[in-house]
């Protein structure tokens, strides 16, 4: 008999910025040889993969990572304690300073994770992504690394507007003069803090690979996208496989010279044969379902590989390109009490 | 001509490039171009096709074959 596996996820905020709890969990669910129990760690009573119950069990609001790591904890020992919590997936970039903090704490009360070290998050850091293209053999647009108003200025006349301006963790936003610029540049500190990246725009398709490295130098397995319809937030809506050979190279290179081990996610712009290099992202993306519709769950995997279970047969690394991605809006209607349970008590769940 | 020969092509000339993920919609003569290419008919024999498959003069296929190719060359298909 399959042991039950109870799997706390994060990021259930399913919302126009969606995290990628959802499609995280869903995936763990679709896998037929995992019995599971989802346990939404959220943030926010109005997340709304709280009140999605045929996806997410049991949910709990957590303190944010960032306001200190005690309480952080504290909590997630009272959600284990209450649940048997065996493993966690942290989905949002926030997060991972805690997790890869504290993995060998968690793994000693019993929390499987399955994060990078702090070295390798390190090296693919926005402030690293020269030499990263480099070794990625990907171009880069030109990029400077800002912690200051002078240095933001010197930047957009060295680069030339239009520019993006990115945040450290979050967010970019294109900007046509210096001033909208500088506007952007106080948004993203004030939310994300430093450094505040300025790069060139670049024209071109968005291509991005989702992977989980093995840490070991390979990968359990990676699925590309073109987007093919973005919000105004620039997250995907309508996206296809693909399978382009110059991203599947950077994206097992990247494998074996970091020896990542978790999910990641290549993010590239693509010209013609020029591929930029935009970013790295060291979680899920929120469109992972993708890759479980393809016949890839990787989350599925990674949980897998944690855990030492053995990969079910025809674990395959191929997938069809030419699948389409539709996001979609949905709406349900259930009792006021969920949201109040969640406001007083911060949990709603069957669990006793 | 990689990428042509990589174009998965539906009989109704939907085209999708598995590579980039870029789709097109070809008309019945663009259609009969791409095939012609992807079996390796040169230039006289796609004009021939055409003249024998639609109602052309040759002098106007021909032209037809040299504006596609071009627009074929344009999306970097050739």
């Amino acid at each position: 008999m399959k042991k039950q596996l109870t799997i706390g996820v994060s990021g259930i905020n399913a919302v126009d910025n969606p995290g990628p709890g959802i499609g995280v969990a869903r995936s763990l669910r679709e896998a037929q040889d995992l019995d599971v129990r989802i346990i939404g760690l959220s943030y926010d009573a109005m997340e709304p993969g709280i009140y999605m119950d045929w996806v997410v069990d049991d949910a709990f609001l957590l303190p944010y990572p960032s306001a200190g790591h005690d309480a952080y904890r504290e909590r997630l020992n009272y959600v284990q304690e209450k649940t048997g919590m065996d493993f966690i997936i942290p989905t949002l970039d926030t997060e991972m300073p805690f997790y890869m903090k504290y993995h060998r704490e968690l793994a000693a009360q019993g929390i499987g994770t399955f994060v990078p070290t702090p070295e390798q998050y390190r090296l693919r850091g926005k402030d690293r992504l020269g030499e990263l293209a480099k070794a990625l053999d990907l171009s880069l647009p030109r990029t400077e690394v800002v912690s200051s108003l002078e240095d933001l200025e010197r930047a957009v006349d060295d680069i030339g507007t239009p520019v993006m301006v990115k945040g450290a963790f979050y967010k970019a936003y294109k900007a046509y003069t210096g001033k909208e610029a500088v506007s952007h540049y106080n948004k993203l500190v004030a939310e994300w803090g430093y450094p505040i990246l300025v790069q060139e725009m670049v024209k071109g398709d968005e291509l991005n690979v989702v992977a989980v490295g093995n840490g070991e130098g390979s990968s359990l397995g990676r699925v590309g996208v073109k987007k093919m319809w973005i919000t105004e937030l620039g997250k995907i809506w309508t996206g296809v496989t693909i399978q382009h050979p110059a991203m599947m190279r950077a994206t097992d290179r990247f494998m074996e010279l970091y020896r990542w081990r978790g999910p990641m996610e290549l993010e590239c712009m693509v010209d013609g044969d020029t591929v930029y290099l935009v970013e790295i992202n060291p979680r899920f993306p929120a469109w992972t379902y993708l890759s479980t519709g393809v016949g890839v769950n990787l989350p599925a995997r990674m949980v897998r590989r944690a855990l030492g279970l053995p990969d079910p047969q025809g674990a395959s690394h191929d997938y069809d390109a030419g699948k389409l991605f539709v996001r979609y809006t949905y709406e349900l209607v259930t009792d006021m009490e969920r949201f109040q349970q969640m406001i007083t008590t911060g949990e709603r769940g069957d669990t006793p | 001509m990689q990428r042509l020969r990589s174009l998965a092509l539906n009989p109704d000339g939907f085209a999708f490039d598995p590579t980039t993920g870029e789709s097109f919609t070809l008309n019945a003569t663009g259609l009969a171009v791409v095939e012609g290419l992807r079996e390796g008919l040169a230039h006289e024999q796609l004009t021939a096709h055409l003249v024998e498959h639609f109602e052309v003069t040759p002098l106007d296929a021909s032209r037809d074959v040299d504006d596609f190719l071009d627009h074929l060359r344009s999306f970097r298909l050739l």
